[in-house]
């Protein structure tokens, strides 16, 4: 992913959860989910078994 | 004996020096109080000293066992409590603007509990923003600084119950542990800490940060002190639903019963083979389960794949630190710190669909871990990656930190974990082990411990206060 994509990538999950952030939030904001991505990533990649369900 | 004799002592010291007549509730909770007077001023450790509330307490104290009624082991005790635990009357802050001004009305389940076991509270203990903020050197709620190096920050969140506690500024403290915030700043100060069980304590009246990882416990400088003090605050509680199905065991009953034919568990993988152990920690730990060996426990690998994935599972939780503070983000987003605001915005990018995701795979994690205690009576590993770091050194932008994973994922699973001290670093800094049970199984955890501690002598050690000065 290029990095405009990547700041789109966010921009749009910025709006989805509606917010709007601008100058430093928004910086820091960002290098903080860019750099969690892989952990994100790698979270949905690890699919349960239908039967794995959370506890109760 | 001198006053800074008592304040060296540890808790079941001060106890037997008040009960057994060598001293009043009134002198050592003076005694405290001029301490603090000296070197709070560069430890930070408290946000509010409650002196004339203490002394008042403690004049109470010798009253009733001057009339021959003792309360209980805690009896006359001074301790503190970390600035998110409420005392009906004394501003409670949580260490934020946000909360300057709050005054709660009612005490906390845990403070009314040791109020009724006699103790008596010196005040409030200064900690990171909301108990997941980062450590500040200034502003109004500055972080406190380690007593082994007072250039370097205590870790957190429950920072000034490390300091305090270290620096015998109180025989003993409450912190709060969501990821790690009790067991953090008590391996990097070089004290005992307790993450009870998820529900063996109630949370009523502590300000929450993740309603399914906040666990209230035990800060001291022993083992026995630190199994007193959670026998004081366990125990069901109508007013915290999670403490329902609390078991509350005999705590101090098996402390001295030795580790002979106990089973540990080391996830040497996840732990031990992490590039971000400090190697003086990974020597100091190895050397402490060779000694847990000496005394008669046996030690096995053992290792669980969603181990991996603990961190990730953790931050879906942030979900849970937003919806608490989506409306005051709103509307005074500057009377939080950088370091907070980030974190909770964070959240906010959780989707519901990776929240569900990571509860699932906790529950995975969960059987993975629970299949491991089917073999082992507790897990041992380090009890965090590295020592005390310089204030200027502190990684300000993760939503992770580097080593979390030594602490986060007891919170995900809820066991009862403690950390305690078992060295220190070249640098002279405290470095620990950390100890894992069953659930509320405090008992055997608090055995091993206190076996290891019986073995060596770290627990006696003492930070030097002539080295308590800030040099710029």
């Amino acid at each position: 992913m290029t990095g405009d994509e990547l700041r789109a990538r966010f921009d749009a999950e910025l709006s989805a959860a509606g917010l709007s952030l601008a100058g430093r939030d928004d910086e820091l904001l960002f290098a903080m989910w860019t750099e969690h991505r892989p952990a994100r990533e790698a979270l949905r990649a690890a699919v349960p078994m239908p039967d794995e369900e959370p506890d109760a | 004996m001198s006053a800074d004799a008592f304040c060296d002592l540890d808790l079941t010291g001060v106890a037997g020096a008040i009960h057994g007549g060598k001293a009043s509730s009134v002198e050592v909770t003076e005694a405290y109080l001029r301490r603090i007077e000296r070197h709070d001023g560069v430890l930070k450790a408290y946000i509010t000293v409650m002196a004339d509330r203490a002394l008042a307490q403690a004049r109470e104290a010798d009253d009733e066992m001057r009339r021959g009624a003792r309360r209980g082991p805690l009896h006359g005790v001074p301790l503190a409590l970390k600035d998110l635990i409420a005392i009906a009357g004394v501003s409670m802050t949580a260490g934020s603007r946000v909360l300057a001004r709050h005054v709660p009305e009612r005490d906390a389940e845990v403070t009314e509990r040791l109020h009724a076991a006699g103790a008596v509270i010196l005040g409030k203990l200064s900690m990171h923003e909301f108990a997941f903020g980062r450590p500040v050197v200034d502003g109004p709620f500055p972080t406190g600084r380690n007593p082994w190096d007072v250039a370097r920050e205590p870790a957190g969140s429950s920072s000034g119950s490390g300091v305090a506690v270290a620096a015998g500024l109180c025989a003993g403290a409450l912190g709060s542990d969501t990821g790690g915030s009790i067991r953090g700043p008590a391996a990097r100060c070089g004290i005992v800490g307790v993450k009870p069980t998820y529900g063996l304590v109630s949370r009523r009246g502590v300000v929450p940060l993740s309603w399914s990882l906040d666990h209230v416990g035990p800060m001291t400088r022993t083992v026995r002190d630190a199994a007193v003090l959670l026998q004081a605050i366990a125990g069901r509680d109508p007013g915290d639903p999670s403490t329902r199905d609390a078991r509350v065991g005999d705590y101090t009953a098996q402390l001295e019963s030795g580790v002979s034919g106990i089973k540990l568990g080391l996830p040497r993988r996840f732990y031990l083979d992490f590039p971000g152990l400090h190697a003086d920690v990974k020597s100091a730990a190895l050397a402490a389960f060779d000694e847990l060996g000496r005394q008669g426990a046996s030690i096995e690998d053992v290792d669980a794949p969603t181990l991996d994935l603990a961190g990730a599972i953790w931050v879906t939780m942030l979900s849970e630190v937003y919806e608490f503070h989506r409306e005051t983000i709103r509307d005074q987003p500057q009377n939080f710190g950088e370091g907070i605001r980030t974190r909770i915005y964070m959240g906010a990018l959780v989707t519901a669909a990776d929240f569900q995701r990571g509860q699932r795979l906790r529950a995975r994690l969960r059987r993975e871990i629970m299949a491991l205690f089917q073999d082992v009576d507790a897990l041992v590993f380090p009890g965090h990656a590295s020592p005390a770091q310089r204030f200027e050194d502190v990684a300000m932008g993760q939503i992770v930190v580097p080593g979390s994973r030594y602490t986060n994922v007891w919170n995900l699973l809820g066991l009862p974990a403690v950390v305690i001290p078992c060295g220190f670093s070249r640098d002279g800094l405290p470095v620990a082990i950390q100890i894992v049970g069953r659930p509320f199984d405090e008992a055997t955890v608090f055995r091993i411990a206190r076996a290891y501690e019986r073995a060596t002598d770290w627990h006696t050690k003492r930070p030097n206060p002539e080295t308590w000065k800030l040099t710029s």
